[in-house]
């Protein structure tokens, strides 16, 4: 589809050379100053709030007016969901499952949007357009019908299942596809006079050049597989299998009583890994966004 | 960038990339052994028949750990400890509804359960489509006395003289109260005896009393509708009779609407965002709740927390069930049918004082109801006693809540809208009614009515 | 090889002719090589589901039940013709338009804003992209407890103005915005720092030719921020607006589509109508409805790009 290449062709423009700004007047700088202040205590509040909750008494949560830092703080909550449910066992298995499914889907994107960005093939536009189409899919239509084929493979209750639909990428796809559309030709060509293959070229020329825009990538793939809730729900059904989100639903409760502190305590333990990840990740993270939107 | 630094970065990446090359493919070669180390005891296939063994039959079973998380899976524990001829395999599956959806999809790839818990509004669903076994034989070769079942909880699962469903986590909604603002305003020590007293005499003494709100409506689709059942039955009217027909519309359900409509216009009722949020934290001096919730409220609210039976309308008293019970599946082969029997004997029996007491769920049995092991449970929690004490008064549910496919949350978003949008009862329940009717059609069609 | 070097440096995008064609052959297994797997899985645990939900929208089948009935358009009609369907498009489209509109101008804004060299820059921006790696699920409860308009923190804070707050997840008027603003808060962070990145990347030669020109504020914004943004909001606006569309666990955790259908949108209808309702012809409808409008939609913006391009910016 001619528009899909013009898309790809708008991020052909030679890369824009990162000058730092100039220093701007005073009043614009305390306006900025200003707008981030407002910004990081919005966002952050609630963030704020869930950590101290995770901290309460169950009777200090329902405390009018609320209170801003706990007047009696407690760990019982953390303990209270630790034991509710196996968390380590649950941490063994998340970390299993989200590693595998971000191996899976990295090579796919990287290969697939390789393909969709260098090499030819007949119709390959429309191919693609095939490939954004599974982004319009949303899990709810695909959950049950993808247990019934993993049932018919064997696969309830295993890493496979849990693992393998996971594997094919869409997003990561289209993410590739269009930073390696955005990379300077010349290397490339080098590359392909000197006699390389594809994959010797896209080992020793793209992906070098690639790595923000990768660590972006690992980061989203982790961040969505580590909190995956509905798909291992119903792949799994023992205990022994099953990942960290699954282990704050068990906190919560219908008739009876949702300690709200554990359930707070519940998803820091799901949420700091990830948080360590992102803070380790983030001089990567922030170039690579940069680097893989910007041109694309 | 320029050539030459691409030239050094890419030399060093390519070190790093090959490691990362070699590392990504050692790590895809270790795909095939977490294949070998997944399946877990806890699969489970309905289709293959057990080789005729003496040791203990194996049986799986879904349940949502209702009430509390630790209790229904301490209940199996000691089941399999108490005996040797069944083991339980315990697995939890989320709540009520995931169970239910993974129920009809593992019934296709055959990888469904011995024994599902199964609640008030899906039950039906399986045994319309002729997926549950009738339990009376196998009840009676376990020597289990169906009679000793609190009646209103046991009916509520047989269906053509049959039982299909038997009570495990059942409730009933209860009357709440707050005894401080009932103090500070003057009543006596007791739940209203009407709606009446309540909204007339009581609600303005509260009010002047200094509470925040006098009475809290439920706060979700499928809990509105299972509380108002109460209040139309109440007013002499029903959602429907046990064939279907449709009566929510009929003139009591009207008034009883219209009833609802009014509480929130004259001011002395309101739609809490959520309901035992609010009660806890005082902000509402009485609700109607889940008899569930009774250690939740007793445990994080500040006030002496008083319960009672609900207060009766214009044409007396009214209070319905809830909550889930235990079936066996007619996909489970018979040489493992007598083992679920087994289980669910246990839970709904021996078990039972324990899950209760730790719940907050009802005694379905009444030997045990009457034995040691409630009467002093009785004597330290004399709010529990109420509950019990209301439990013969009740009755089992209408078919359009529970029968009709999502019938709870149709009848539900009708309240919403008499409550919150204040709309005219009759138009609502009119609207309410015909669809109610429509779903109904492949219910009875499947019944072969 | 020697064909290859050739050929004009700019044009990796070889014509046929040019090609030997066992060096075409090659080409196009090395693609079909790379591609294969990712379309296996792709079109096992996406495409399949879909085309089976085009196929159940045709049937009426309760999901247990062993035969399906084939009943034609019925449950299209049904769908269509039920009073509610349009306040659940209107629902839909009042969420996209402003959890996406939201989302970009805020998150531009701020962008702006941020683009100054400040102090503890990198710091703030980490803040803002955090809710973004939290799981949905989790962000709904801490807001239920947020909007509460009783111990809420938005209560707290508005009490020390004296101002009464709106209940905001009972009040039909309020809830829409509120699940609106739940939706921002956690999206806003990756619109800020994609937009950064593309405002650094605009060259400064273009803006100082523009001031040489004689060109304001305004009119700078206008022909030079917008245009060199254009790449980045197109793979912003796609993404947001496939990822508002599809946004399901803060509205399933805060309001279940209440109070009534307030904020019942496709998608959650869908999840209703298969997931309680057990419709399965109704939830494959709202399925294809939901994926013709996401096609549609970005179809359009594909057009208007290539406009763009076409005719210069």
């Amino acid at each position: 589809m001619a528009v899909v290449q013009s898309v790809g062709a708008a991020g052909l423009a030679a890369p824009p050379v990162r000058t730092p700004p100039p220093r701007t007047r005073l009043p614009l700088r305390l306006v900025g100053y200003l707008a981030m202040l407002l910004a990081v205590v919005i966002i952050g509040a609630p963030m704020y709030w869930m950590v101290t909750a995770a901290f309460k008494t169950n009777r200090e949560i329902y405390t009018i007016p609320p209170t801003w830092f706990p007047v009696h703080p407690t760990m019982d909550n953390f303990a209270i969901a630790w034991h509710t449910a196996p968390f380590g066992q649950f941490f063994v298995n998340s970390i299993v499952v989200t590693a595998f499914i971000t191996l899976g889907k990295m090579l796919n994107a990287v290969l697939c949007g390789y393909a969709f960005a260098y090499l030819n093939f007949p119709r390959k536009n429309l191919i693609f357009v095939l490939v954004l189409c599974a982004l319009m899919i949303p899990e709810e239509i695909t959950i049950l019908p993808n247990y019934l084929t993993v049932a018919n493979l064997g696969w309830v209750n295993t890493y496979m299942g849990l693992i393998i639909p996971s594997f094919g990428s869409a997003f990561g796809t289209f993410l590739m596809r269009q930073h390696f559309l955005s990379l300077p030709r010349e290397v490339l060509e080098a590359a392909e006079v000197d006699g390389a293959t594809d994959l010797q070229a896209l080992w020793s020329v793209v992906l070098p050049m690639s790595r923000p825009v990768l660590a972006t990538l690992l980061l989203l793939t982790v961040v969505r597989s580590w909190n995956e809730f509905l798909w291992p729900l119903i792949v799994t059904n023992s205990a022994n299998m099953r990942t960290l989100p699954i282990g704050i639903f068990t906190l919560f409760q219908q008739e009876g009583v949702t300690v709200w502190g554990a359930v707070m305590a519940g998803a820091i333990f799901v949420v700091l890994p990830v948080v360590l990840l992102y803070v380790w990740a983030q001089r990567y993270i922030v170039e690579g966004i940069s680097a893989g939107a910007v041109k694309g | 960038m320029d050539v030459k630094g691409t030239d050094r970065q890419s030399m060093t990446s390519q070190r790093l990339s090959k490691r990362g090359l070699l590392g990504g493919v050692a790590a895809l070669a270790g795909l095939p052994l977490l294949a070998a180390c997944g399946a877990s005891s806890g699969d489970t296939g309905a289709g293959s028949s057990a080789p005729k063994t003496t040791g203990p039959v194996k049986i799986t079973y879904w349940g949502t750990q209702p009430g509390s998380p630790t209790a229904e899976p301490a209940v199996v524990d000691q089941f399999n400890k108490a005996q040797q001829d069944v083991i339980v395999n315990y697995e939890f599956q989320g709540a009520y509804a995931d169970l239910a959806n993974k129920l009809t999809a593992a019934l296709q790839a055959k990888t469904a359960p011995d024994v599902p818990l199964l609640s008030d509004v899906w039950w039906f669903k399986f045994f319309a489509q002729k997926l549950l076994l009738p339990l009376d034989d196998l009840m009676k070769s376990e020597k289990i006395d169906s009679k000793d079942f609190v009646d209103s909880l046991y009916n509520e699962g047989i269906r053509d003289g049959k039982a299909y469903w038997i009570p495990f986590a059942r409730s009933t909604p209860i009357f709440y109260y707050n005894k401080e603002a009932w103090q500070k305003a003057g009543l006596p020590d007791r739940g209203p005896k009407t709606w009446d007293e309540f909204s007339k005499e009581w609600a303005p003494k509260l009010k002047s009393g200094g509470v925040q709100n006098v009475y809290g409506h439920g706060d979700n689709g499928s809990y509105i509708a299972w509380l108002f059942q109460c209040v139309i039955w109440q007013f002499g009217g029903a959602y429907s009779d046990q064939n279907f027909n449709i009566k929510i519309a009929e003139p009591n359900g009207v008034k009883a609407g219209e009833f609802y409509r009014a509480s929130v216009k004259d001011g002395w009722a309101y739609v809490p965002q959520n309901q035992a949020n609010d009660f806890r934290s005082g902000l509402t001096a009485a609700i109607m709740g889940s008899t569930a919730s009774l250690a939740g409220h007793e445990n994080a609210a500040k006030f002496p927390v008083g319960t009672a039976f609900l207060p009766e309308g214009p044409a007396g008293f009214g209070c319905c069930t809830g909550g889930s019970g235990h079936a066996i599946l007619s996909t489970t082969p018979p040489e493992r049918r007598q083992a679920a029997m087994k289980w669910i004997n246990y839970a709904t029996g021996k078990g039972n004082p324990f899950f209760a007491q730790n719940t907050g769920y009802m005694p379905v049995r009444k030997s045990l109801l009457n034995g040691p092991e409630f009467q002093d449970f009785f004597k330290q929690h004399p709010n529990f006693k109420t509950t019990v004490d209301q439990l013969p008064k009740t009755k089992g549910q209408d078919a359009a809540r529970v029968f009709v496919p999502a019938g709870d949350e149709i009848i539900g978003k009708g309240i919403a809208r008499i409550t919150t949008n204040q709309e005219a009862a009759d138009v609502v329940f009119k609207d309410v009614a015909a669809e109610l009717t429509r779903e109904a059609q492949p219910v009875l069609r499947q019944l072969g009515k | 090889m020697a064909g290859t070097a050739a050929l004009p440096a700019a044009a990796r995008g070889r014509t046929w002719a040019a090609v030997g064609s066992r060096r075409r052959t090659r080409e196009w297994l090395t693609f079909a090589a790379f591609v294969l797997p990712n379309l296996c899985f792709l079109a096992a645990f996406s495409y399949w589901p879909l085309l089976q939900n085009f196929y159940l929208s045709f049937v009426e089948w309760d999901m247990i039940s062993p035969e399906k009935i084939w009943v034609g358009l019925e449950n299209w009609q049904l769908v269509l013709s039920d009073k509610r369907f349009q306040q659940i498009l209107g629902n839909t489209l009042a969420f996209t338009a402003g959890s996406v509109g939201a989302t970009l101008v805020l998150g531009l804004a701020i962008a702006l804003l941020l683009n100054q060299r400040l102090a503890l820059r990198n710091g703030a921006r980490a803040v803002l992209f955090t809710p973004t790696i939290l799981p949905g699920a989790a962000i709904a409860v801490v807001w239920v407890y947020v909007f509460d308009p009783n111990f809420g923190l938005i209560k707290s804070v508005l009490a020390y103005v004296n101002v009464p707050g709106p209940k905001w997840l009972t009040d039909p008027a309020w809830v829409m915005p509120a699940i609106i603003l739940v939706y921002v808060w956690k999206n806003v962070g990756y619109s800020v720092v994609v937009f950064l990145a593309g405002l650094q990347g605009i060259p400064r030669e273009l803006y100082e030719a523009a001031r040489v020109d004689g060109a304001g504020a305004w009119q700078r914004f206008r022909h030079v921020t917008v245009p060199g943004l254009g790449p980045i909001s197109f793979f912003l606006v796609i993404t947001s607006l496939l990822g508002s569309f599809q946004a399901f666990d803060i509205i399933r955790v805060m309001t279940a589509g209440g109070p009534v259908i307030a904020t019942t949108t496709l998608i959650y209808q869908l999840y209703v109508e298969g997931f309680t309702a057990f419709h399965a012809g109704r939830a494959g409808v709202y399925a294809l409805i939901l994926f013709g409008v996401m096609l549609t939609l970005t179809a359009v913006q594909l057009r208007v790009v290539e406009r763009r391009v076409t005719y210069g910016s």
